[in-house]
């Protein structure tokens, strides 16, 4: 079959110049020279050597069977909350590799969670952990360090009591609230421009730091809050930002975690509450994870997921150190499916 | 557009084409649309000799009539309706997916459309025995997943890996990865990966709205031509090579709140046959977690529009 040049991966200048020239199909171009198609369609050399190779890497793309993935899936370890109820609704913690987000009202724990995840994924892989580094956007100045810092303490406690053989002990020593904050990269990104760009650098980050396994954005909805002149730019530029994090996230194995507010939409004469963003949104993360209230009871909901099943479980979080635990003894309400979990 | 070139058609030399293009003709349309008697003069070349060449030029690039008999032949000997292991989806969609044509799934967030393709995967590939190719542009297909989905349908080890085997995934999330990818499975790469026996019959792109819209809105304007291309190799692909193809779609609503499929006018002539998943939604929870949804005809040119109720696997 003949693939047309529009199909390209060009600039769409470069490509109304070649079909004036009379170039309709790759396989028009695949026999010239750059010298050649600089005569013929009137472009520079630079240009022609670019369509040259557009043509010629057409159609080399990998794929896996079914196996092969299942194999990769396995060497693949989740990052564990320290939350086991939630640990279990998302069968063992966060997955990596897959993009998720986190959406609730304020205060409810969102960052509390990044925060608590950005700790979690350096746990040395001997406690069966990721021993990762953590790249953290925070586009609402809400990154604590001291908040940081009780968290690395609370987690080394807890690790240190769990510490048995010689190699757990050995990890422990450098498994430290300093080599625990030297982990986390920071950027702080003002406005929607600033994330964008970095998220375009941070290919060339990742080559540096291989180790990343983590990349929070808290929040996501902030910088798309501003005034936008027309809406439908917004939701293109949302809408490549989530292809672009799906992307890194599958091909460098990496949790990608967003955060989102809510908003109220009115159905009929009544009022929802709803993540943010829009309902194409909606679509971007492959895990949509809903920290809510009950009353006074602190619940997380799994609203969508492709592979896990659709579960609501407690959680508290502790005044000190604050941490987001398990509650001590799960009372829940009846309707909610914390009777699903146990029927698995 | 095709561009002249020494070898075309006999008579087609260099001297000539080095005289046309002096005459300003470097297309075959050039050739065709322009004065025979006049560009023969110009060119000082026989007025018979160009007019046989246009002639050769244009029964070349011309498309051809089939017999209306010889098509339905073609039809009945190579069209396949593939089961889609979902018994409420079969029957709207007239007992399955159909070979050479394009079906569309649309639904909001979590409205199961990925899970219907998971299915559609593990039960071609397993009932079937055939090799499915999986396009997922959105990081959502998971192996453990579909492994869950086979466990249901048999105990035996060696048949879930022989299943799994026969899926190839690609993981791409650009439009022109995919684009690349299926023009190359066109040529040649969907004979490729069915190396071990059997052919592909189905191909699933989930979904295509998540690669065309981050190319819509704004002032971009070259979304919309490439939305065509991917549309055109779908088409083209399904009846050349006899596939289903199986592509998943978002929503939008209308301004007096009725949930649509995404992508527009255009799109919407691209799939032969359309359905709607929604979340049946309870009363009262602001949380529900029912694995029920609604499935809704919304396009078909055999069966007319209906609604029907189905269970989506969620979790087995």
């Amino acid at each position: 079959m003949r693939r047309p040049i529009f199909s390209l991966k060009l600039s769409p200048s470069l490509k109304v110049k070649l079909v004036q020239a009379g170039f309709q199909f790759t396989s028009d171009l695949v026999d010239l020279s750059p010298l050649q198609l600089t005569r013929d369609a009137g472009v520079s050399q630079q240009e022609a050597r670019e369509v040259l190779q557009a043509v010629r890497i057409h159609g080399d793309r990998v794929s896996l069977t079914g196996l092969e993935l299942l194999k990769k899936e396995e060497e693949l370890r989740s990052i564990v909350t320290f939350c086991s109820q939630l640990d279990g609704a998302l069968d063992g913690g966060l997955p990596v590799g897959k993009t998720t987000e986190i959406c609730g009202v304020p205060g409810v724990g969102k960052t509390q969670l990044c925060l608590q995840l950005a700790v979690d994924v350096q746990v040395p892989l001997c406690f069966g952990g990721v021993e990762g580094q953590v790249i953290f956007y925070d586009t609402e100045g809400s990154f604590l360090p001291q908040r940081v810092v009780d968290i690395a303490t609370a987690t080394i406690r807890h690790c240190s009591l769990l510490a048995e053989d010689e190699e757990q002990r050995v990890a422990m020593t450098t498994f430290t609230v300093e080599t625990i904050l030297s982990n986390i990269f920071l950027v702080r990104c003002h406005d929607f421009v600033e994330l964008m760009a970095e998220l375009h650098l941070l290919p060339d980050f990742l080559r540096d730091w291989p180790r990343v396994r983590l990349l929070v954005i808290d929040s996501v909805a902030f910088p798309f809050l501003q005034l936008f002149d027309d809406l439908s730019q917004r939701t293109r530029l949302l809408q490549g930002l989530s292809q672009q994090l799906i992307s890194i996230a599958t091909s460098h194995n990496m949790a990608v975690v967003v955060t989102n507010h809510m908003t109220t939409r009115l159905r009929g004469d009544q009022s929802h509450l709803v993540p943010a963003l829009g309902d194409l949104w909606g679509h971007a993360p492959t895990i949509r994870l809903l920290l809510h209230w009950d009353r006074t009871q602190r619940l997380a909901s799994i609203l969508k997921s492709p592979c896990h099943m659709a579960a609501t479980v407690q959680y508290q979080i502790t005044s000190w150190p604050r941490l987001l635990s398990d509650v001590s003894s799960p009372v829940l309400p009846a309707n909610s499916a914390a009777s699903q979990v146990t029927s698995r | 557009m095709v561009i002249l070139r020494v070898g075309m058609c006999p008579g087609l030399d260099e001297d000539l084409l080095g005289n046309l293009r002096a005459a300003d003709v470097r297309t075959v349309e050039d050739l065709i649309s322009s004065d025979t008697e006049e560009l023969a003069r110009k060119c000082s070349v026989s007025y018979k000799a160009l007019l046989a060449i246009r002639r050769v030029l244009l029964a070349q690039h011309a498309a051809f009539p089939v017999s209306g008999a010889d098509l339905y032949e073609e039809l009945l000997s190579s069209t396949a309706i593939l089961s889609t292991g979902n018994p409420s989806l079969d029957k709207l969609l007239d007992s399955g997916l159909y070979t050479g044509e394009i079906t569309e799934l649309s639904g909001g967030p979590a409205s199961g459309k990925s899970q219907v393709c998971f299915g559609v995967a593990v039960h071609i590939s397993h009932h079937l025995k055939q090799t499915v190719v999986y396009v997922d542009t959105t990081g959502g297909l998971t192996a453990s997943r579909l492994l869950q989905m086979l466990r249901t349908e048999t105990s035996n080890t060696d048949e879930q890996m022989e299943a799994l085997q026969r899926i190839h995934i690609f993981h791409l999330f650009d439009i022109y990865a995919v684009l690349d990818c299926l023009y190359g499975l066109c040529s040649g790469g969907l004979q490729q990966v069915c190396v071990g026996g059997g052919s592909v019959k189905a191909v699933i792109v989930d979904s295509v709205s998540a690669l065309i819209t981050p190319l819509l809105g704004g002032k971009q304007s070259e979304g919309m031509s490439l939305m065509t291309q991917v549309a055109g190799v779908l088409k083209t692909m399904a009846k050349d090579f006899n596939v289903a193809a199986l592509v998943t779609n978002h929503v939008s609503r209308s301004g007096n709140g009725e949930v649509q499929p995404g992508l527009g006018v255009s799109w919407s002539h691209v799939p032969r046959t359309r359905i709607l998943l929604e979340r049946v939604e309870s009363a009262a929870a602001s949380v529900s977690h029912s694995s029920l949804r609604s499935a809704t005809l919304i396009k078909s040119s055999r069966q007319v529009p209906q609604a029907a109720q189905t269970v989506v696997k969620t979790y087995c």
